[in-house]
């Protein structure tokens, strides 16, 4: 009984009743929803999103909020492919990740460095860096659409999972992009969880002079989760490349609001020490599948913004309203005793 | 209190000798095509949209919150104003049902703006949030009711206006000028000014000295809303039509402007005068670049987003200066 008490309490558990019902409603209205090609594509187009909020998250749970991952993804993927192919290693899949990685975790310090050594908002700084990272891709290197090398592009072909639904004859791949997307979940996770510096993100983020008296090194903290989010980013870039199948380097830019407001619906705190992966995963799926499914149910593509913005207020207004009347609750429990 | 007006002062001085300078180096190296009365003109009707909607924003920021959703309450509002006039202008005649238009059009502003401040004061959503959501609302009812098209066919009646000079100064411009000059009087010399600057300061402590923080706050949105509206209809009248994403690159820009301008992203201090004056300074920078020819227009993002950065760090060590003379003379 206390776990069902402690299971409503937690916004997780309200989004997954909305999936619930919507995916129950798209069904009997369509009868497509659950069909295993539409369950595939909503898996697929999940995928990118999903790396996205895992950046979205470590930044607003320890700091603030980034909107600098679209464009580190971009400019990182940018780069590792030009350096590939200068080098000539287009064969291989593995060096393209390890470049942008490297190429994203330096963008993501120089967040960082703005970020810890001058205590400006994170919102500011990181809008301020989307542009100069946008102004270096698109003004100094005047990138345009190419080509992936062809490791890359042997696996955007590749696929690990590939259905067809018998009754529309529709089929669709899942790519193997969705490992990676497994493989950065669990890690963070561990991290998150099982690991010093995982306690340290919420600590920081919770109570920054708190944290610090436990014994916890703020500044390297902060500098830190920007680091990993610029490396994260690098890999959701990448991966958007493949499953594109070519590079695309104005597709990437303005997702990043979408990617916020799914990971708030997943119960982020917007003051920061509060978030789940679970959360993250969930608020993905809930926004993902509003954008691809709503025409399933016969509604016109035209309001497809007015949902996700009606979701994103009632779902923000519904955590700010609990945390508000938590708070208040607490400061009674405090007059009484 | 004295401090409080000196260090604005010392804000808008910093500005105005950026604007000199920058003026000079204008001069010196184009003098025949940056000089010249249309260039002048040309910028004047540009920095307007923004400039109106970087006023609202800063109004906002002022207020402790940040107003995203200004661009698409400009949409709106241009789109609700285009589509009023293309039905009535076949029925009606005279210049009434365009007066009406307008009235409507900034009606949904200000109850836009208000809704912002609704979501923000008494449901506390995070500003940022309320505003990014109501974003994605505005921005979906806009594609709603034009249909995901163009808004076009506006009256001449009504876009004349766009072209109209008052004594040699493009209309739309003497708008920015009225507004700037009420803005400014609004925030420096009014009671809900005041209170505007304390709830930004310091929410509780404002609360506590008898202020209606939910009341200012819904106010604050409401006057940015007010100010988008204004900026969609001058923008209808320029550019002949309005469009549901026009201009989705303003939100970083005002933005920018508004940091640029003096105020501080955690709310209480910043002053109209440097918002306006910030706006003038990122329009002759933008319009200069594009004497260049073979430099691409993304350099501007680059140029922007070093800008904000580098003004960022600057105001943090003459602060901090400041901070530390303070402290030795006590």
């Amino acid at each position: 009984m206390k776990k069902l008490k402690n299971l409503t309490k937690q916004s997780e558990f309200y989004v997954f009743i909305i999936i619930v019902v919507l995916s129950i409603i798209i069904q009997a209205r369509s009868g497509l929803f659950f069909a295993n090609n539409n369950i595939v594509d909503t898996v697929r187009s999940m995928i990118v999103p999903s790396i996205y909020a895992l950046c979205a998250l470590l930044s607003f749970v320890s700091t603030g909020p980034d909107v600098s991952f679209p464009l580190i993804a971009a400019l990182s993927t940018y780069l590792a492919l030009i350096t590939t192919n200068a080098l000539g290693m287009g064969e291989s899949m593995v060096i393209v990740f390890v470049f942008a990685i490297v190429y994203g975790s330096i963008m993501g310090a120089l967040n960082g460095i703005i970020i810890v050594k001058y205590k400006f908002p994170s919102l500011i700084v990181t809008l301020g860096t989307s542009s100069i990272f946008s102004g270096i891709l698109l003004g100094a290197f005047e990138a345009e659409r190419m080509d992936l090398p062809a490791g890359l592009q042997r696996m955007g072909k590749a696929s690990l999972l590939s259905v067809k639904n018998a009754e529309t004859g529709l089929g669709s791949t899942l790519p193997m992009t969705f490992l990676i997307l497994v493989a950065l979940y669990v890690i963070t996770y561990l991290v998150l969880n099982y690991t010093m510096v995982g306690r340290g993100v919420y600590a920081v983020g919770g109570d920054e002079v708190s944290a610090e008296r436990a014994g916890f090194n703020v500044k390297k903290i902060r500098f830190g989760v920007f680091t990993a989010n610029g490396a994260i980013a690098a890999i959701g870039g990448v991966c958007y490349a493949v499953m594109s199948m070519r590079y695309l380097p104005t597709e990437y830019a303005g997702g990043e609001m979408i990617v916020i407001a799914a990971i708030v619906l997943g119960g982020t705190r917007m003051a920061g020490g509060v978030g789940t992966l679970k959360g993250c995963i969930l608020g993905t799926l809930l926004l993902t599948m509003v954008s691809n499914s709503l025409i399933l149910i016969g509604i016109s593509v035209y309001w497809q913004k007015v949902f996700i913005g009606a979701i994103i207020i009632i779902g923000t207004a519904v955590s700010a309203l609990q945390s508000y009347g938590a708070s208040r609750v607490k400061s009674k429990v405090k007059e009484a005793a | 209190m004295m401090a409080k007006i000196k260090k604005i002062d010392a804000n808008i001085l910093r500005l105005i000798m950026i604007l000199i300078v920058f003026l000079i180096i204008a001069c010196v190296t184009q003098p025949t095509n940056f000089m010249k009365a249309d260039n002048f003109r040309s910028m004047a009707k540009q920095m307007t949209e923004y400039g109106l909607m970087a006023l609202g924003v800063g109004v906002c920021m002022i207020s402790g919150g940040i107003d995203l959703s200004c661009v698409y309450i400009a949409n709106l509002s241009g789109i609700t104003a285009g589509l009023m006039m293309q039905s009535m202008s076949t029925t009606s005649s005279g210049s009434g049902y365009i007066l009406l238009s307008v009235l409507v059009a900034i009606l949904v502003g200000a109850a836009c703006g208000i809704f912002n401040g609704f979501l923000i004061s008494y449901l506390r959503i995070p500003a940022m949030l309320a505003t990014l959501g109501s974003y994605q609302l505005f921005m979906g009812i806009s594609i709603v009711i034009s249909n995901g098209s163009t808004v076009s066919g506006i009256p001449e009646g009504y876009t004349m206006w766009g072209t109209t000079l008052l004594a040699g100064i493009p209309f739309a411009f003497v708008v920015f000028l009225i507004c700037i000059i009420l803005l400014s009087l609004i925030m420096s010399k009014t009671r809900f000014g005041q209170k505007v600057y304390l709830v930004g300061t310091n929410a509780k402590a404002a609360k506590f000295a008898g202020i209606k923080n939910n009341s200012v706050l819904i106010r604050s949105y409401m006057i940015s809303g007010i100010l988008s509206a204004i900026a969609g209809l001058l923008s209808l009248a320029r550019i002949n039509s309005a469009k549901a994403d026009f201009g989705s690159s303003y939100t970083m820009q005002t933005i920018l402007i508004v940091v640029l301008g003096g105020v501080n992203p955690d709310g209480g201090f910043g002053s109209i005068p440097g918002i306006a004056i910030a706006v003038v300074i990122l329009q002759l920078l933008s319009s200069y670049l594009n004497m260049f020819p073979n430099i691409s227009n993304y350099y501007r993002d680059l140029i922007w987003g070093v800008a904000l950065i580098a003004v960022l760090i600057l105001n943090f060590v003459t602060n901090k200066r400041k901070q530390a003379r303070l402290a030795k003379a006590s």
